[in-house]
Parts: structure tokens; sequence; C-alpha cells
């Protein structure tokens, strides 16, 4: 099973700064970061770090609010059209997500999709079940 | 000059004497209340008879809470049969209060409107937009029959929609009209976003704006911008509704029509009353209603008494703007809110925190009331959706108990000053 960490934040200067600052003192290595802002001065910080439970312990303590939420990695090539094949696997599997961002794993080589789906179980099995590799989560944390 | 000419201008040893007489009546139809019934000081200042219109002080005050109590038929003086009408508060959150007009009442109500419009300076010649809502909010109906008694001829909009008040404005070619303050500053923009100038093509010379306090400045911001005289009205729903207290061509304070009411100003501490000039909270008392007279009612607006007389010659003592409140009500949108509406919602949504606080602010012309809410710890799960539903959720629930659409701003835990002793809950930022 694989953690993204999400943060709810004010959309205000210096509120990121805030969370790579905790994150750089705990020794935890950021992989992946993606913002969800809304038009309304909130959004939320999804990250992907090395490891998910300490970020997360860090964060609260800290008065902010963050949630591990489980999501589902994907792979890719890292080349045109990787993602369009990627995306129409998914689709054909009948899985809809309701937010996604990708990483480079090595240049040229392969690249993550990093999904968030409503029901975990029943989109592992339909990915799966479409051929689909499904990433781990101590290869997506990384050392 | 005057809509009635000796009322308006009557002595003031006559007015007092037509109070007393007023007063007495009053009182008599109040004690069939179950309300009123129930306080024997009424009774003994009966028995003894009025000597002097001082002698109200002997009565207790009403109060808010008194009418939310009470609700529904606890004030209500008249037989069922023989009410018209009522008006009502907003609110789902325990009792609103109510306001009962039989025919009478409505007449008088219409007569002081058409009195106080004329004091103004408008006339039957005139064409009268009332830019308001209808319906239970005073200021739609309240304004409607007084400008048919008045004989203007009448165009009741009713709120909103820029575009069409324009256009009627410009179809029927509109002298007067009446709206909330800070609902102008929006109508210009749109005239502007119209590439149309007030001044040059509409035929307005007369806005009346009330409903919300505002600032000699703002008044005369209005002025100039839609090129007219703009005239201050005050009123309140126990009280009718507009029509209460009117500025005339002088424009230098509001004349309170003391032979439809009885004025006190105290000091909201020792309820002691104050003398004229100094400021200290309105009470009013309904001296020509029958369905449901109102003794002593505590307004809680902070004022004062203009001394002096008026140049124009009428009798009746005029009150200063309302300069603010004696206690945390705020006034948005032309709507009356108290804070602890706003608090009785958050407190029952799990999802929220303790915290909140209320901004109010000008946004692009428009007021706007922005409610800081904090998300709570345990109950974030990472999942924008389920923010977002909780924002509007909390929208409908505020505007349905208000009647004002809130922004509703979701903020971090502990961001939000915590509150000491008497908690400022409401920050107001608005332009004034």
């Amino acid at each position: 099973m694989t953690y993204q960490v999400s943060v709810f934040l004010e959309n205000r200067l210096g509120r990121l700064e805030k969370v790579t600052a905790l994150l750089r003192e705990a020794q935890i290595n950021i992989r992946s970061i993606h913002l969800n802002h809304t038009a309304n001065d909130w959004g939320i910080l999804n990250l992907v770090v090395s490891r998910p439970e300490l970020a997360c312990e860090k964060l609260n303590a800290s008065g902010m609010s963050a949630a591990l939420r489980e999501i589902v990695v994907l792979t890719m090539d890292d080349k045109p059209g990787g993602l369009d094949v990627l995306l129409k696997a998914i689709a054909g599997a009948g899985v809809s997500f309701t937010n996604a961002y990708g990483r480079i794993v090595n240049e040229g080589g392969s690249a993550f999709f990093m999904v968030d789906v409503q029901d975990i179980p029943e989109a592992r099995s339909r990915l799966a079940g479409a051929g689909l590799e499904i990433i781990e989560d101590a290869q997506v944390y990384g050392s | 000059m005057y809509w009635e000419q000796s009322l308006e201008t009557l002595d003031r040893s006559s007015l007092e004497k037509l109070q007393i007489e007023r007063l007495t009546n009053s009182l008599q139809l109040a004690v069939r209340s179950s309300h009123y019934g129930r306080c024997p000081a009424i009774g003994r200042l009966l028995d003894s008879g009025i000597k002097s219109i001082e002698q109200i002080r002997d009565l207790p005050f009403t109060t808010k809470d008194d009418l939310r109590r009470d609700f529904p038929w606890g004030f209500l003086a008249a037989d069922k049969k023989d009410v018209v009408r009522l008006h009502s508060s907003s609110g789902t959150t325990g009792n609103p209060t109510v306001v009962y007009h039989n025919r009478h009442d409505l007449d008088s109500w219409a007569n002081l409107m058409a009195r106080s419009l004329y004091a103004a300076g408008v006339r039957e010649t005139d064409v009268f937009q009332n830019i308001c809502g209808y319906g239970l909010f005073t200021g739609g109906l309240g304004f409607q029959y007084g400008i048919e008694k008045l004989g203007c001829l009448s165009i009741p909009a009713g709120a909103g929609n820029s575009p069409r008040q324009i256009k009627l404005m410009r179809d029927f070619g509109t002298t007067v009209a009446h709206a909330i303050p800070s609902y102008l500053g929006r109508l210009f923009d749109v005239f502007k976003e119209e590439d149309l100038d007030p001044r040059e093509d509409t035929r307005l010379h007369t806005l009346v704006i009330g409903a919300e306090p505002h600032t000699e400045e703002h008044r005369r911001r209005i002025e100039e911008m839609f090129g007219v005289r703009a005239f201050n009205s005050f009123g309140l729903s126990e009280m009718n509704g507009p029509g209460v207290a009117f500025e005339c061509i002088e424009q230098n304070g509001l004349h309170v029509w003391e032979d439809a009411f009885v004025v006190e100003i105290i000091d909201p501490d020792t309820l002691e009353p104050v003398p004229d000039g100094e400021i200290g909270e309105l009470v009013m008392t309904t001296l020509d209603r029958q369905a449901m007279p109102v003794i002593r009612f505590r307004t809680r607006d902070l004022t004062r008494i203009l001394p002096g007389p008026c140049p124009c010659g009428r009798t009746h003592r005029r009150l200063d703007r309302i300069s603010g409140r004696s206690d945390d009500m705020f006034i948005i949108k032309g709507c009356n809110v108290f804070p602890m509406q706003v608090e009785g919602i958050l407190m029952k949504l799990p999802e929220v925190g303790d915290d909140y606080r209320i901004i109010l602010q000008t946004i692009e012309d428009q007021d706007e009331m922005i409610v800081e809410v904090e998300v709570k710890k345990d109950w974030f799960r990472g999942d924008l959706t389920l923010l977002d539903r909780l924002q509007k959720h909390i929208t409908h629930l505020i505007r349905d108990e208000v009647l004002v659409r809130p922004l509703i701003r979701l903020v971090e835990p502990g961001s939000i000053p915590k509150a000491e002793g008497k908690a400022v809950r409401v920050l107001d930022q608005r332009r004034k």
C-alpha cells in the first residue's frame, strides 16, 4: 500500500515553506509534490515522501492538518505518448480518478503516475486485471 | 411643504397631550395580549391616569427576547379575525419575531410613510422605483403602500438584477428610488459597464437610503455618483418598518413621528434617560398600532436627539444617524445578523472547530460577509471534494438562516485568534 501525505493549506505567503522546512528538519525526502488549490483561498498539498508516517506525525504535531491518503501508483514510459497509452489503459479498466500527478524516475526511462481514487481495492483489482503494473511503496518512497 | 401640516407642526404641549391620549388607548389595548396582560404596572398607570408622558418610565421595557419568548401569539392584542398582515424576522434557529397589523395599522403605517417621503420632497408627480425585497421584509410592502398613498407611480422592482433596474429607470423615467446604500455602489458600476451615466441618462432626482447605518460621507458619495439628493430613512420591523423617522429637505437629522411613537434615549447600562444631545440607546413605544402595541422596546440602536428646532418647521424631534449598537448585531445587505445565529450553525457541525470569525469587507463596491471556519484536524482526510462540499453546505446553512450569502473561508486549525473573555467575533472592515 502506498500513501501520499495530504496537507490542508491556506493560500498565504510562507505556508508551503513551513511544510518543507519541517520535512527538511526531519530529514525526509520529497519525491513528488502536487498542489491542489481551489479558488477559495485554500487547498490541499499532496506529497510523496520517503517516510510518510513520520512526515504526517511531524506536520500534525506542528499544528497543521495532515492525513495519510492511500493512492495507486502506476508506471509509464518516459517518452512521447507514454501518458496517453497509460490513460487509455486506465479508462479501459473503467477506473476514474479524482486527482493525479506524475514524476520521472530516470531520464528517458520510466515515470510514475500517482492516482487518487475513491475506492482503492476496486481500482487495484481492475487495474491489475487490465494488466497494469502497480508500483509498491518501497519503490515509490525510494531510500 | 407638509403632508399633514397641523400634525407635523403641532406645538410641543399639544403634541404631548396627544401622546398621552394615544398612550392611554394603546395601553388599554395592550393588556388584552397575554404578554402585557401579565404586567401589573400597566394597570396601575391606567388607574392613576397619565399626566405626563414621562410617566412611561414606570412601565417595564420590552426586549427582542420577550418578543421571541412569547412567539407567535403572545403580543397579539386583537382578535385574529381582524388581523390582516404579519411581518416576521428571518431565522430558523430559535423563534423569529413577528408583528401583526390590522387594517387601521396598515393605513396608519402607509400614512407615516407618505408623510416621510413628502418631507423629503417626493410628490405625486414622481415615478418611484422601490429597489427592495418584498415579502416578509418590511422595506418592500412598507414603502409600496406609502408610495401609493402619496400618489406616485410606483414601480415595485424588488431587489437585485441591476441591468433590469436600469432598464426600468430608463423606460419609465424613474425620478425617485429607494435602496440600501451598499447596493447603490454596485448599481453605479453596472451603469458604467453599460456605458451609461446615471446623471445624464436617467431622470433621478432623489434617492431614499436606509435599512443600513451609513456615514455622512457615504451619503455625499451616493449623491455625487447619481447626481441626486439622498435622504436617510430609519425604521425597524418592531415599530412597523420604514416610516419611523425620516430626513426632511434640511438633511440634518431624522424627524421621528412623535404622534405615532414615544421616543426615549437611555443609558444602556444604568437604563436611566440621558439628556437631549447625548448618545444612548433608542427606546420606542407604538402609539397608533392596534393589533400589536409594543411598549418601551429596546431597539439596541445607539443615537441621540438633536437639540433645537428644525428650520423646516416640524416640531417632531430629530434623531441623529445611528452610530452603533448596544449589542453585537450588525447589518449587511439590509439584513440584521446576530453573530449567535452564525455560531449556532457552526457549532452543530462536527467537521469544524470552535473558533470562527466574521469579517465584513467591501469587495468590488459590494459589502460581503466572510466567515472564517477552522476545519477540525481529525476530520481532515486529505479529500478536496469533501472540503468543497463542506464549504457549500455551510454557505447554504448560513444563507438560509440570515438571508445573506456568506463567503466561507476554510482556514487551518489554530489560525483564528483565540477568543478571550468577551470574544471579538466580528471584524468590520467595510468602507464607510
